[in-house]
């Protein structure tokens, strides 16, 4: 059924080059996330000591 | 009213349905091979959303087979666009937005169980001062099993091309003209500089793409699953590529013009008035097209007075100029064009009728033509005859400014080349303008020896 309304060409090998790039991405995304992670955790940190007014 | 209906000339690709004209409105229609698509996507409620948005164009249904087809499943009457506009007359950052709009609705669409099916720009329009999706049949249900299928088709047509003028650090729409229906990926892949692969994004999908379809065993027998998140991530990383794409604002002819006119003895503030007072004498003109518009300050006159304005000059990066501050400001009533007079956009594609030219596109009640005829004639050497013969197809009336041989600019577009332009006068211009058009009004501005008219065209 969904092969009938395929009327564009995905393009041979466009598929398989999703699987190979969104692999690639499964790997990039996964360390960015652990990156902005700690980025949020030592940037948030700062804030809490401005919190207290010091004088 | 009669049975008869016409096709639309670049609606036959996708037999999900199709565009059609009928009594002179533009219909589409929803064939029965569609229906569950279709239907979905109007009861889970994505469309109302999208239009709630103003992402997609409304559309009201009509219960009646128009085309008295057996294929028929319903019948809608889109919202009517002005003025249809194709990719090669989009300015850089005009692409780059209906680029990250087809992104947007892809995600949106699959957060409401649907894929978007395809990604071209001619699914993008400039609508009441923003870009709108406009093919409401491009929703089909998602299907866990497969990858975006319309993957290349937006490697092709959006991401190549705005690569290749971020790379070559030039405005280059007329690539697309070449290849309207996407730059293919090996020749994207040549095209760029091989520092491009150091950018992670783009060699996934521009060079390691181009290497994978290149190949000649390449089959699409992979029968692996292509999960929610994989599709997510895959329009994120194009989200993050294409943001970064910036259009270098290198060495412009004509950005600027304006700051350095509005030094000359208020010559444009002597216009604005001349102009804003015939305007207020033709209440009729709703539409009009402002040729050689620079960076809009002109265009902005009109639409001020809430007529609707196409914005064209030759000049991509003073046109893309006008759209980012059209963006910032919000103005409705512009639609900037990259357009070359000299040499417009032509009719493409199928019988050449597929993408129609920009002349039989553009009708405006009033055009407007300032500061241009002597960069037509002088710069580009085209009389005065064949200019106005050109002109009366566009408006019935016009706005032109005339500018002296004697004028600082003329000169200095004389200066390196031979005076071969004996007929460049006053007296010639009007008389071949008298041809097709009659003088209403003609002022000279104070403080240049340029002059104004206000033409109508003669009846016919």
């Amino acid at each position: 059924m969904i092969f009938e309304l395929l009327y564009i060409d995905p393009g041979s090998g466009s598929y398989l080059v999703q699987v190979i790039v969104a692999a690639a991405l499964g790997v990039v995304f996964f360390f960015r996330n652990i990156k902005n992670y700690i980025k949020a955790f030592f940037t948030r940190s700062p804030k809490k000591t401005n919190d207290n007014p010091e004088d | 009213m009669s049975n008869s209906f016409s096709y639309h000339p670049s609606s036959f690709r996708d037999p999900s349905g199709f565009i059609f004209k009928k009594d002179n409105i533009l219909y589409r229609q929803v064939n029965k091979v569609f229906k569950e698509h279709f239907d979905f996507f109007i009861s889970s409620g994505f469309y109302e959303k999208l239009v709630k948005q103003q992402l997609l164009i409304p559309h009201t249904r009509i219960n009646e087979n128009l085309t008295c087809s057996d294929d028929w499943h319903a019948t809608l009457k889109p919202e009517k666009i002005d003025f249809i506009s194709f990719p090669w007359e989009w300015s850089f950052d005009m692409l780059k937005d209906a680029a990250l709009l087809t992104l947007h609705l892809a995600k949106e669409a699959v957060a409401s169980g649907m894929a978007l099916k395809d990604a071209t720009p001619y699914n993008i329009q400039w609508h009441k001062g923003r870009l709108i999706f406009i093919d409401t049949l491009s929703f089909e249900k998602y299907n866990p099993d497969e990858p975006w299928i319309a993957y290349r088709q937006f490697c092709e047509n959006f991401l190549a091309p705005l690569l290749l003028m971020h790379y070559s650090k030039n405005s280059l729409q007329q690539l697309l003209l070449a290849y309207p229906e996407g730059i293919p990926l090996s020749i994207a892949k040549s095209l760029l500089p091989g520092r491009s692969k150091f950018s992670l994004h783009t060699y996934l999908h521009i060079h390691l793409h181009a290497k994978v379809a290149g190949r000649k065993n390449a089959t699409d027998s992979v029968k692996t699953k292509f999960s929610k998140q994989k599709f997510l991530n895959l329009i994120s990383s194009l989200e993050i590529v294409i943001g970064k794409l910036r259009l270098s604002e290198q060495s412009i002819a004509w950005s600027g013009y304006y700051e350095e006119a509005s030094q000359r003895n208020d010559y444009l503030d002597q216009k604005k008035k001349i102009i804003s007072q015939w305007l207020d004498k033709l209440p009729d003109i709703k539409t009009a097209t402002d040729l050689g518009a620079n960076d809009g300050e002109f265009s902005r006159l009109l639409a001020a007075k809430n007529i609707q304005t196409l914005a064209a000059d030759a000049d991509p990066y003073c046109i893309n100029k006008l759209y980012k501050d059209i963006k910032i400001s919000g103005e409705k009533n512009i639609q900037p064009l990259i357009v070359d007079l000299s040499n417009p956009s032509p009719a493409i594609g199928l019988n050449n009728k597929e993408r129609t030219s920009f002349i039989t596109r553009l009708q405006a009640d009033l055009a407007l033509a300032l500061a241009l005829i002597h960069h037509l004639t002088i710069g580009k050497n085209i009389p005065f005859e064949m200019i106005v013969d050109f002109f009366q197809s566009i408006s019935t009336t016009f706005i032109i400014e005339f500018v002296p041989k004697e004028d600082e600019k003329v000169q200095q577009m004389l200066a390196g080349k031979k005076d071969i332009y004996t007929n460049y006068s006053e007296d010639n211009f009007e008389k071949a303008f008298g041809k097709y058009y009659k003088v209403l009004n003609k002022e000279s501005i104070t403080g240049s020896s340029r002059i104004l008219y206000l033409m109508k065209r003669h009846e016919r």
